[in-house]
């Protein structure tokens, strides 16, 4: 009995990880209440991944239609237990790079970017967190006038 | 042997709730080592799912309404809705669609108040498509009296809705699904059609010419119903109707790198490609009648 009561510890981690909440409601709630007066909101992402194995590419891919005219605002809210903070990186539809939330080469992660958008289109918003570390966030994209 | 069947049980009941939590969507979450760049390259499918779940169209209008400093005006809105016991699970979809969009209208002119018969229809439509669940109906009711948290309202107002999107393509009901982002995107196209009318504003024409690529969309995402019955295939001939009046309308793109300052701490990034409408009077002249006319037509099902 012991040794399958120990198999059934074995897998509740596993499980654990599987069947987690994506996001939590009070996160989400603090990060919507963090965008600023003039943002309204438009559409969120929620993003929880585990460590990396390889450290290569972000691993948390959406499409977003955005519009020329428009400034949206992506602010980035981290999860307290987070190993490492969410970033962002969004590439148009040729995988050109638009913009990055973090500036590699002086280490600085900004959670809020404001995207001045002149071209019509669906882009590619890719997320995950700093050393490929794992964590769980919420990015709010809002329209700012 | 008695622990033996203690531990397959608890096995096999954790590996199903695994499975069941496995099967959400990118957008609840991804779990480590899966969906890297190179497996998910863009495809014309994905683009097409991004159409999935867009509500936020008429907000969108209006965020652009709003830049050019133009007025609201109520009468863009499809207050003549009619949801007779008659209508079924099509037309009210769509009305829920249409419905959306004008809430989203009002939303983002911040005429939460006068929502109140608005949000009324589409809880009565929620419930008669069993989706009411998915609506936080009295916190909306409640936001949109206090008007005093407007983000909370867009927030709740257009995660219900994709909810129920996300509860109608895994239910088999895809369809409906399909209908109210119809709806949502031909009143929201109305609001800007209308509004150009009167206010002709270069950044509406742009606008409205670069529907094109999604409503080339929309027509994907209906066509596997198109000869469903009657309605589906009426419905998709007005779609194309729209289309057709867009088929000399272009799009070209200038190209250019982006520049980026940070300010107060926000790090703000200028796009320097840009893409451009090429679009007659002419043209937009009959997208606007056409536009009329379909929406007039749904509305009066």
């Amino acid at each position: 009995m012991k040794k399958y009561l120990l198999g059934f510890l074995f897998l509740l981690p596993v499980t654990g990880v599987l069947s987690a909440q994506s996001v939590p409601d009070q996160l989400i709630s603090k990060c919507l209440h963090s965008t600023g007066p003039a943002a309204k909101y438009l559409k969120d992402f929620r993003i929880q991944l585990g460590k990396a194995a390889s450290e290569s590419e972000f691993r948390y891919k959406a499409n977003m239609s955005l519009w020329k005219n428009t400034r949206y605002r992506f602010t980035m809210c981290t999860a307290d237990d987070s190993a490492g903070q969410l970033i962002l990186n969004i590439l148009d539809d040729l995988n050109k790079p638009v913009l990055s939330s973090y500036d590699t080469k002086t280490g600085t992660i900004y959670p809020y970017v404001d995207l001045i958008c002149n071209k019509s289109g669906i882009y590619q918003v890719y997320f995950d967190f700093t050393g490929y570390q794992s964590g769980s966030g919420v990015t709010i994209v809002s329209m700012i006038q | 042997m008695k622990a033996r069947i203690v531990f397959l049980v608890l096995f096999v009941v954790l590996i199903i709730s695994s499975c069941r939590n496995a099967s959400k969507k990118p957008e609840d979450f991804v779990l480590a080592g899966t969906g890297s760049l190179t497996e998910s390259q863009k495809s014309g499918s994905e683009a097409i799912e991004e159409i999935y779940g867009y509500y936020s169209s008429s907000l969108e209008i209006a965020n652009l309404f709003q830049v050019a400093g133009l007025p609201f005006s109520s009468d863009y809105l499809a207050s003549s809705i009619n949801i007779s016991e008659q209508s079924g699970s099509f037309e009210k979809a769509l009305y829920l669609g249409i419905l959306g969009a004008d809430l989203g209208y009002l939303n983002m002119y911040e005429k939460t108040g006068t929502s109140m018969e608005l949000i009324t229809s589409i809880e009565k439509l929620a419930v008669e498509l069993n989706v009411s669940q998915f609506f936080d109906f009295d916190n909306i009711k409640r936001l949109s009296l206090n008007r005093s948290d407007l983000d909370s309202l867009l927030f709740l107002s257009l995660n219900s809705y994709k909810r129920i999107d996300e509860y109608l393509r895994e239910y088999n009901k895809a369809e409906l699904s399909t209908l109210i982002i119809i709806g949502a995107w031909i009143e929201a196209q109305y609001f800007a059609t209308q509004v150009i009318k009167q206010y002709p504003e270069e950044l509406l024409k742009d606008r409205i010419g670069e529907q094109k690529y999604l409503l080339n969309d929309l027509i994907s995402i209906v066509s596997p119903y198109c000869s469903q019955d009657d309605k589906f295939i009426e419905l998709c001939k007005y779609l194309r109707n729209v289309a057709a009046k867009y088929n000399n309308v272009n799009i070209s793109y200038t190209k250019g790198e982006p520049t980026s300052t940070v300010k107060n701490g926000i790090l703000v990034v200028t796009q320097t490609e840009t893409s451009m409408v090429e679009m007659t009077d002419e043209q937009l002249k009959e997208i606007i009648e056409i536009t009329g006319i379909v929406r007039n037509k749904l509305i009066s099902n």
